[in-house]
């Protein structure tokens, strides 16, 4: 293997970035988002001469890339790293959009009065994904999982002094903790069972037969899958994601469309040799759910970037659903190319909102096709890879998980994923008229502008990717991750692949094209939203999110609150008042009592002295 | 006999020498630098004992084996030497309030004398001598500070308490003598077993132990320290509180592992090290609850550690002589930073209250970090040194108990941590009081000289390094403690 020391510094590079910006750089804006930038942008390149000289699959010799942090007894615990096509594809995303999403950043946050801190946190947060996706153990993942949890808290919540930031961040950082705390018993399990929390050992051991979890198979699965239930906004941890809107675009182009929230995801391709048939079945249905559940709710949202989020949820439901369907390939495979068109998607929306000085209503713009042009484009795009039109990229890895639903005999979520599919062309197009298209809806609308090149450029980059990612060989990558044998596709063979599987893919071009002109009825010059009029109830339940965050409130919140209660009352009467207060008062006075022995006068001290003496020698003799 | 085995004391001595005939040629102003030249000097014979030059690092016995050079008196030599360097370096500071310093600065090198020899004293005669040199410097260099009422009555309690200790030891000495006919360590291993019986040489062994108990200040004869500790010069103070008590220490290991180790193994011995060790953390850590005087709140804090310390001891096995070692060489930077700081601090003030540390860290933020520090090490807390310390320390209790099965160690280690516990609330007491004070009434910054924030930064070193890479320091304490049994 050549260049050993890259992944460490394709991990550590942001790490310094965090360190050198809040120590040194806080004041000078430039300076800091120039250092953020550059970390990132070096993970980038080193990331590509690492896989330009090693290839994808690296020989990694024995101890390189691992160092022994901590071995208690039996408990081996390494701070390692494991390169493989899974974890340096994933490294090539989370660097590379991450990277532009750091330039757009600095167009779109440039007015910010902390800029620094938010680079800060930016880098912060790159290092913890970094670490995820490098991670060769389960703790050490579990450690950087945390920290992608602290980050995205800091991020979500930047602007602290609006009270929803605030709030939108604890519940982010709350929610993902319910998962986390599933996720660190699954590991305990494993570790319990398998004496082993490395990846490459498990997977060895588990396909060798040496290990086996046995009959507890389907709990520690689940167990596990309750840390991307949390990270990935499954069902029903989903609350967290669309108030996370609340942090700045960036952050939710970064957080929520192209990597944290592709943790969950990339963890389960990770371990996926440790679950069942039980637990995929689960995690397959709950993904399912999950889809048609956020899709439906996006019908009825009038914020852009709610929209998004939700469309976000949809999307991720999708990946989990196939990973359960026992298909890591399509799943990552639509992983990346969601990373871009999503990340494209946010940030136009982004664009949109900066022209449209930051009205975030739908219902307050239109026809910003002649304003924003570049904007439009690239939007126009995003919404087409989102939709899954030919050739764009979500089209390929899209119909590759509808392939898959059928490969597997599942009708039922194959179904569901179908209806999904026209959902979202008619939420994305929904979307699109509205905004882009008709009439200025308000005189904000009337004065937009096009946003700065250090904007725009990346969204170019952005939707260059979004159009050809569906077959510059990415499945191949990933296929010679999970399949025991693949050839490698061609190009031309990649733009063909969806033809021999022709039932799903003319169910899912049928499912676009019914939710494309459901939209342009529908919304094609619409001034207001005519869909409330006609579904009534429903309408009103999918704008109210289906009421789940009262259900929560009503119940969880409620019971825990009264819990809260009832401890406080234990600790504060029964602990602190009876408990510590005794002991307390006890040594205290103890200690006062004794400092009367020392009174000062010598003669006493000799007598004492003596009388210790004496004691002594009676107590021994 | 090999006479270059004492090359280091010689070499000690004639510094000291040196240091008082400078003083007649010396003018009154330069003289502070005198401390400066001593430091340097001991940093070379600090220097020449690790690289192995001349004869500081040879082993071997001298004056018919009264005299032994082995791993445990070189690791002790070494933290004696770094002991007295830094308390120059404190004494430099605090020179503005002696009168005759260079005789200050002599005698804290003859104290020095007298721990080398201890540390080598494997001979009854050199175990008691040793002992004399060090107290009786200390009775002086305590009263230092003639124009204060306080220093004075430090000097005279220490005094006639010592002397009173001293006479128990001596009757002790005569005694183990009189019954055994043996006065070197090593020929009175080889008899001292069969003597187990005999109340007479069990009386003479208890009285040594009560000279070495007011030594290391253990209960029941810790009564002089607060006392004295608080009307001493601080680096008196400080030399007194790491000094004189590892040297108690390494005489106790001495004379009960090397002299009569079949009966320290002996139920009755080990029971009462339990009690004792036990009580002292016990008694260290509630007479510190109630202390608003830094100087008196470190004597207790520095009677809990020698409980602490006794730990090692009642474990009675090679770890918890090593802990012992480790413990000290940490106790050795945390408690010269403690009193480094209290010595630059509190130089204006006339109390020595706890509240003179308000706003510290606005007029000087390194000296608020050292102190803090400290403090935080004594309590015992990672990464620092006085954490890994204390863990080796119950770890060696633990152990004990394991293989002797005594349910007496459990209650030990109970109790110990019952003291660490009880201490985290002084200890943060004094954290509290640098940067939690409400309206402090000084702001004016703390001027420092070079030397001082080299100490402090030495200082803050040591216990991070102890703390983070203890194997180096842990390692050569189990080889040092190799001879013991």
């Amino acid at each position: 293997m050549k260049h050993e020391l890259f992944p460490w510094l394709i991990l550590f590079l942001p790490l310094i970035s965090v360190a050198v910006i809040t120590l040194f750089t806080l004041r000078s804006k430039m300076v800091s988002s120039l250092i953020s930038i550059g970390a990132v942008s070096a993970s980038f390149i080193l990331t590509v001469l690492f896989i330009a000289a090693n290839g994808f699959h690296p020989e990694v010799p024995g101890d390189v890339l691992n160092w022994n942090w901590l071995s208690i007894d039996q408990l081996n615990v390494d701070f390692g790293l494991k390169v493989d096509a899974l974890s340096l594809m994933m490294t090539l995303v989370v660097t590379g959009v991450g990277g532009l999403i750091h330039i757009y950043s600095y167009g779109y946050m440039h007015d910010d009065r902390s800029l620094s801190r938010f680079f800060a946190k930016l880098s912060l947060f790159t290092f913890s994904m970094l670490g995820i996706v490098l991670a060769n153990n389960f703790l050490m993942m579990f450690i950087f999982w945390e920290l992608v949890g602290i980050s995205s808290y800091l991020l979500i919540g930047f602007w602290f002094e609006k009270p929803s930031a605030g709030d939108a961040a604890k519940k982010a950082f709350i929610t993902n903790r319910l998962g986390d705390f599933g996720f660190l018993f699954g590991i305990l399990m494993v570790w319990g069972l398998l004496h082993s929390l490395n990846f490459s050992e498990l997977q060895s051991g588990v396909a060798a037969g040496t290990v086996t979890l046995g009959a507890s198979a389907t709990i520690a699965g689940l167990l596990i899958f309750c840390g991307a239930m949390g990270k990935s906004a499954q069902f029903p941890l989903h609350v967290w994601l669309p108030d996370a809107m609340e942090g700045p675009t960036p952050v939710s182009a970064l957080i929520h469309a192209a990597t944290m929230v592709a943790a969950g995801v990339y963890m389960l391709c990770r371990s996926l040799f440790l679950f069942d048939h039980g637990a995929l079945q689960v995690i397959a249905y709950i993904g399912g759910f999950t889809s048609l559940l956020a899709a439906l709710m996006a019908m009825q949202q009038n914020d852009i970037k709610r929209i998004i989020a939700y469309s976000t949820l949809s999307q991720l439901g999708y990946m989990v659903m196939v990973v359960g369907l026992n298909g890591p390939t399509p799943a990552m495979f639509h992983l990346t190319t969601h990373a871009f068109f999503k990340a494209l998607l946010f940030l136009s929306a982004g664009s949109v909102i900066m022209g449209m000085h930051h009205e975030q209503d739908i219902w307050q713009m239109g026809n910003l096709r002649k304003k924003m042009p570049i904007t439009f484009w690239t939007f126009l795009i995003g919404s087409l890879a989102l939709c899954g039109v030919p050739p764009f990229s979500g089209f390929y890895s899209k119909d590759s998980i509808l392939a898959q639903a059928i490969d597997q005999h599942n009708y039922l979520l194959f179904g569901i994923a179908t209806f999904v599919a026209a959902l979202t062309t008619f939420y994305t197009f929904r979307l699109f008229f509205v905004v882009f298209l008709g009439k200025e809806k308000s005189k904000a609308a009337a004065h937009a502008h096009e946003s700065p090149f250090v904007m725009t450029g990346p969204l170019m980059v952005l939707a260059v990717f979004s159009v050809i990612g569906g077959f510059i060989g990415i499945t191949n990558n990933f296929e010679s991750q999970f399949a025991h044998e693949h050839e490698s596709l061609t190009m031309m063979q990649q733009l063909l692949e969806p033809f021999h599987k022709p039932i799903p893919m003319c169910l899912g071009l049928g499912a676009v094209a019914i939710g494309f002109f459901a939209a342009m009825s529908i919304y094609k010059d619409a001034e207001t939203d005519p869909l409330p009029a006609r579904l009534g109830g429903l309408s009103k339940a999918m704008a109210n999110r289906f009421y789940f965050d009262e259900l929560y409130e009503a119940t969880v919140i409620r019971l825990h609150d009264f819990i809260a209660a009832v401890f406080d009352w234990i600790d504060r009467w029964i602990l602190e008042g009876g408990c510590i207060g005794l002991i307390r008062g006890g040594t205290d006075f103890t200690g006062r009592a004794l400092r009367l022995m020392q009174t000062g006068n010598l003669q006493t001290y000799a007598f004492l002295f003596v009388l210790g003496v004496a004691v002594l020698l009676y107590f021994v003799l | 006999m090999n006479a270059s085995l004492i090359s280091l004391e010689i070499s000690v001595i004639g510094l000291g020498l040196v240091l008082m005939l400078a003083d007649l040629f010396m003018p009154a102003e330069r003289r502070k630098f005198l401390g400066y030249a001593a430091i340097a000097a001991l940093g070379v014979l600090l220097l020449a004992s690790f690289a192995g030059c001349g004869s500081c690092s040879l082993t071997g016995t001298a004056f018919h084996g009264a005299f032994v050079n082995d791993g445990l008196s070189l690791f002790f030599k070494r933290l004696f030497i770094i002991a007295a360097i830094l308390v120059l370096f404190v004494a430099v500071e605090f020179s503005d309030r002696l009168t005759a310093i260079s005789e200050y600065y002599s005698l804290i090198v003859f104290a020095l004398a007298g721990m080398l020899f201890a540390a080598s004293a494997n001979d009854f005669a050199m175990l008691f001598v040793s002992i004399e040199l060090i107290t009786i410097t200390f009775y002086v260099l305590v009263s230092f500070q003639r124009n204060k009422l306080a220093s004075l009555e430090a000097g005279v309690k220490y005094l006639i308490l010592g002397a009173l200790s001293s006479a128990f030891m001596i009757f002790g000495i005569a005694l183990i003598w009189g019954t055994t006919g043996q006065l070197n360590f090593t020929e009175l291993a080889a008899v001292a077993s069969q003597f187990a019986d005999s109340k007479i040489f069990l009386l003479g062994v208890l009285l040594v132990l009560v000279g070495l108990g007011f030594k290391i200040a253990a209960f029941p004869f810790q009564i002089w320290a607060p006392d004295v500790y608080q009307g001493a010069p601080t680096p008196t103070t400080a030399f007194l509180a790491i000094g004189s008590k590892a040297a108690g220490f390494v005489l106790l290991m001495r004379f009960l592992f090397s002299a009569i180790p079949s009966i320290t193994h002996s139920h009755a011995l080990s029971t009462m090290l339990i009690i004792v060790s036990g009580i002292t953390i016990l008694y260290g850590n509630l007479c510190a609850l109630p202390q608003r005087n830094l100087k008196r709140l470190l004597a207790y804090s520095s009677i809990s550690h020698a409980g602490y310390l006794l730990l090692g001891v009642a474990a009675l096995n090679a770890n918890g002589q090593a802990a012992i070692l480790y413990y000290l060489a940490g106790y050795l930077f945390t408690v010269l930073a403690a009193f480094l700081v209290i010595a630059l601090v509190l130089r204006q003030l006339e109390t020595e209250d706890v509240s003179g540390l308000a706003g510290l860290n606005q007029r000087s933020p390194l000296l608020a970090a050292t102190l803090t520090i400290a403090m935080v090490s004594l309590a015992g807390i990672p990464p620092l040194a006085g954490f890994f310390g204390k863990f080796l320390l119950l770890k060696s209790v633990v152990e004990a108990a394991q293989t002797t099965g005594n349910p007496g160690y459990y209650c030990l280690l109970f109790t110990a941590l019952v003291g660490v516990v009880i201490s985290l609330y002084y200890y943060f007491n004094v954290v509290r009081a640098i940067y939690w004070s409400k309206e402090p009434k000084d702001v004016s910054p703390i001027e420092m000289s070079g030397a001082a924030k080299l100490t402090a930064w030495l200082c803050i070193a040591g216990i991070f390094a102890l703390g983070l890479f203890p194997n180096a320091v842990l390692n050569f304490a189990l080889l040092a403690v190799g001879g013991l049994k």
